[in-house]
């Protein structure tokens, strides 16, 4: 019985340290932007409202985007990007999960390092890598960085006609200001 | 009791073990996002097929259209293929607001000039705060310089006048099929002379899309007249189209019975059935093409 209880009081005690422990970074006005570079035509879209959270302990990083709140300079663009090529109504989000490689949590000031995990777009699931800039002033964490995505790598159909607009290789930009959150 | 022991502190490790699993990606997930975005194109383009749909023109959007319906001469013997006749609408739409549209068109078949102001008062909205279907407000008005075939003759300009007022409901049920319920009331002053026909008729539609590619629908309308006129025999106005879109143009084709592009007319006093008789059968092709007068 005594067992027993010292299991008890040992489980408890890790429950309560974890609650400590949930000192994990939060942003909901991420940046993500992406461009399309032709010869035909230029297009860029931007997303303010980017949702993800770091947890600088064990290095981990989760991205959570919603392609309707993207914004294109032409609203039929818009429109277009959402019904006929990411299908934002069976695919609302775009997700990334990933670790943060040789990831210094006790470091101040710049670094750069790799995340590497899975993306999740238009239903396709394709594992990645990104350099990322990591830069932690007073407390705040501050994650950009760039990297190319291949059109034909998630299955998104671009007509015959429209091939010279819409580039094979589009191009992300992406900046996050994290604040810390005690939320668990 | 061993076993019940050894039972709860498994249950109480699984526990800890699953609180453990619940990754970011997770927290994440369970927070709201986009909570007040309605949802998108009901339709593509601002017309079903024949008649208006739900759709408005977003701000500082201008959009170019040429309409035409090509059909054969039933007292010609001819080899084409329904194009004797010729009937077009050449139309500009703007997008005041998001939810205003104004537009302007001349038709060659009556020498026509219509203008119609749209209003996109209600949308439907499937995340967060819901809302089942579109709502918007059609108010057209037309004026025909030529006579029609009924009232040969001079008529007033008063009595040259025709008026529509459609609630346009439409609801998008799933990504590929949405459908949509047109209550329309027409007032065609021209009806109002002859004697024991009223100038004020109700009509209800009916229009519906399935996607079947990426760029590519199916659309059909069907208007019903309950009270139609009786000086000649019309039939209600149907359409089978095919929509195809890509970049700033959307090309309409359709086989319908309507030769008129202006509602109240088509709506009202469509005089031939729709069938693949010489006269009876229309070629539709719509042109429309959308210019962004200013970037967000």
């Amino acid at each position: 019985m005594l067992r027993i209880k010292t299991v008890l009081f040992f489980l408890l005690v890790s429950c309560v340290s974890h609650a400590q422990e949930a000192g994990s970074f939060f942003t909901r006005q991420g940046t993500v932007t992406f461009f399309s570079y032709t010869s035909v035509e230029n297009i860029k879209a931007e997303n303010n409202q980017v949702l993800s959270i770091i947890d600088p302990s064990k290095g981990e990083i989760a991205v959570s985007i919603l392609m309707r709140a993207f914004v294109f300079e032409k609203a039929l663009m818009e429109e277009h990007f959402n019904e006929s090529y990411i299908e934002s109504d069976l695919y609302p989000k775009a997700t990334f999960q990933g670790n943060i490689q040789d990831f210094d949590a006790s470091g101040v000031g710049s670094q750069t390092k790799m995340i590497s995990g899975n993306l999740t777009l238009h239903g396709i699931t394709k594992a990645i890598s990104i350099k990322t800039n990591i830069n932690r002033v007073n407390g705040v964490y501050t994650f950009s960085g760039e990297l190319e995505l291949l059109v034909k790598d998630f299955n998104i159909r671009i007509p015959p006609i429209l091939s010279p607009n819409i580039a094979k290789t589009i191009m992300v930009k992406f900046s996050f200001e994290y604040d810390e959150t005690y939320e668990n | 009791m061993k076993t019940k022991k050894r039972i709860l502190l498994f249950v109480l490790l699984l526990g800890t073990a699953m609180s453990y699993a619940q990754d970011l990606l997770t927290k994440l997930d369970s927070i709201e996002q986009g909570q007040d975005l309605p949802t998108l194109a009901t339709f593509k383009a601002t017309r079903i097929s024949i008649g208006h749909s739900v759709e408005t023109r977003k701000k500082g959007v201008l959009q170019i259209s040429s309409m035409n319906r090509f059909w054969n001469d039933t007292v010609r013997s001819s080899q084409s293929f329904a194009a004797d006749k010729w009937n077009a609408r050449l139309g500009l739409e703007y997008g005041i607001s998001d939810r205003i549209t104004v537009g302007a068109a001349y038709g060659s078949g009556y020498q026509s000039i219509d203008a119609f102001f749209k209003y996109r008062w209600l949308r439907q909205q499937d995340t967060g705060k819901k809302f089942p279907f579109s709502l918007t407000v059609l108010q057209g008005a037309v004026y025909r310089n030529k006579a029609t075939e009924i009232l040969l003759g001079d008529l007033a300009f008063e009595d040259r006048l025709g008026f529509t007022t459609q609630l346009l409901i439409a609801r998008k049920f799933s990504p590929n099929f949405s459908l949509q319920l047109s209550p329309t009331f027409v007032h065609k002053a021209e009806d109002g002379l002859l004697s024991g026909e009223s100038a004020s008729r109700l009509a209800l539609g009916i229009g519906g899309r399935y996607k079947v590619g990426p760029h590519v629908s199916v659309v059909s309308e069907y208007y019903y007249v309950p009270d139609p006129i009786t000086v000649v025999e019309t039939y209600g106005a149907f359409a089978l189209g095919v929509n195809w879109e890509v970049s700033d143009v959307m090309l309409q084709f359709k086989l319908t019975n309507a030769r008129n592009f202006v509602e109240d007319k088509f709506i009202t006093k469509t005089v031939n059935n729709f069938n693949f008789r010489d006269g009876n059968l229309h070629f539709g092709f719509h042109f429309t093409y959308v210019i962004h007068t200013q970037k967000r």
